[in-house]
């Protein structure tokens, strides 16, 4: 339960604390999400239900931080990184997935594979509705952040590991450690 | 997967979608909600921020002044941090004094604000301020520096608003070259990047005699959201394309390091 709490307030503090971090200058600028890796880690350790619900509500922090309105124009809705994030929490949850259940490897993984699906689909929206741009730049800000979560992600799971919160799941279920 | 989860995960979908058909009104105005809520942490995060960065100020002028001053490393830890502290006074005294005296030789109606925060999105660039509508700050406001446009304001909440830059590229602003009177529409560059920021002149004649180190600046056209006259950037660079010319632009304030802007609330 603590480690529940830990979770939902590191979620509201990621989103906001993510504003304040510097530019990787050797990425284009990107910048460090720390979003994903926390939601990685409550989705992985939470039961289904619980994890939908974090999902619903860490994606709607991200889109009210980040939502570009102007005007009549929105350029990636309210709503999208919700139903990201519930996907991603479906798609962990999926029977006999090989690197199911919290271990910080899998951490690790998932957290790589979120933030380069999040920003890749972004990416691939702002595209569609404007028009296709390609260079170095993408790739660096694609990459960039990627590379940041699979170094951060250890750190955060041995972080959030020091708060009791039960034993761990592994492929779906709960086991004692 | 049980059947109840996926009926869960059926409802969570749902919720999703729901939000996904909020008009851009509605999500303004929870995204107003939200700063107006997460103001005091976003605030709290600035001025931790800035007791960071100024801490690292120091340390590369200590680092600088070491070099330059080898003879006085006799002197004492505390003489050094004593001159070290008056010297970020200093330069502290001189900004506030530029920014107040653009404040007033400024023809604008200013609102002098500070950057907090800048937006970890990739593919669009927006800072934040410390202004909202309880100091009048509405959205589509243009936003300045002493040394030319910065962009406009968007979302507005109390006391907090979110800036669009000029170097994103749904920040279009018509722009005229100042010496040819050339005239097209400025945007930003969506892989530029924070590191190196830059602006597009487009449509602009084919056979324009534009050069390098001309000056652009806002064309004020009527019913817009900029003023005439602002100062955006220098031509960096004038190439023709198939049907038009487009000029890269290297902005006139500096994008990257933003710290004091002016919110524009009409003319005095």
């Amino acid at each position: 339960m603590i480690r529940a709490l830990v979770l939902v307030l590191s979620a509201y503090l990621a989103v906001i604390a993510q504003d304040f971090l510097p530019a990787m200058p050797f990425f284009a600028g990107a910048h460090v999400l720390l979003l994903p890796v926390v939601v990685c880690y409550a989705l992985l350790w939470m039961p289904f239900p619980a994890a939908l619900a974090f999902a619903l509500y860490a994606g709607l922090l991200a889109d009210l931080s980040s939502l570009h309105v102007d005007g009549d124009h929105v350029e990636i809705g309210l709503g999208w990184s919700m139903l990201y994030y519930v996907l991603v929490a479906a798609v962990l949850n999926l029977p006999r997935w090989p690197v199911s259940g919290l271990r910080w490897e899998t951490h690790c993984l998932v957290s790589g594979a979120a933030t380069f699906f999040l920003l890749a689909g972004q990416y691939l929206m702002v595209c569609l509705r404007r028009h296709f741009v390609f260079d170095l730049a993408v790739i660096a800000q694609i990459f960039g952040p990627v590379l940041a979560a699979l170094l951060l992600a250890p750190v955060l799971y041995f972080f959030f590991g020091l708060f009791p919160g039960g034993a761990p799941r592994f492929r779906g279920r709960r086991v004692a450690r | 997967m049980k059947p109840l989860h996926l009926v869960l995960l059926a409802v969570a979908i749902i919720v999703a979608l729901v939000f996904l058909t909020f008009a851009p009104s509605r999500m303004r105005a929870w995204q107003s909600r939200f700063f107006d809520a997460s103001s005091p942490a976003i605030q709290a995060g600035a001025a931790i921020n800035d007791r960071i960065s100024k801490m690292n100020k120091g340390f590369k002028t200590l680092d600088e002044l070491e070099a330059e001053n080898a003879a006085l490393l006799a002197q004492n830890n505390e003489l050094r941090a004593s001159g070290q502290l008056l010297k970020d006074l200093a330069d502290e005294n001189r900004r506030l004094r530029d920014t107040l005296g653009y404040r007033e030789r400024s023809v604008f109606n200013l609102v002098p604000a500070k950057v907090i925060s800048r937006d970890s999105a990739s593919w669009w660039s927006s800072v934040k301020i410390n202004r909202g509508f309880a100091e009048n700050v509405d959205a589509a406001q243009p936003v300045l520096t002493a040394d030319g446009l910065v962009g406009r304001t968007t979302t507005v909440a109390k006391d907090l608003a979110m800036v669009m830059l000029l170097t994103d590229e749904n920040c279009q602003v018509a722009a005229r070259i100042e010496e040819t009177g050339d005239q097209g529409i400025m945007t930003g560059l969506r892989t530029a990047g924070e590191a190196a920021p830059q602006l597009v002149l487009n449509f602009l004649k084919r056979n324009a005699d534009i050069k390098p180190g001309m000056k652009v600046v806002t064309a004020g056209v009527s019913g817009g959201v900029f003023p005439a006259g602002i100062p955006l950037g220098t031509v960096k660079e004038f190439r023709t394309r198939e049907l038009d010319g487009q000029a890269v632009i290297e902005p006139a304030a500096d994008i990257s390091r933003l710290e004091d802007v002016f919110v524009v609330r009409g003319t005095k």
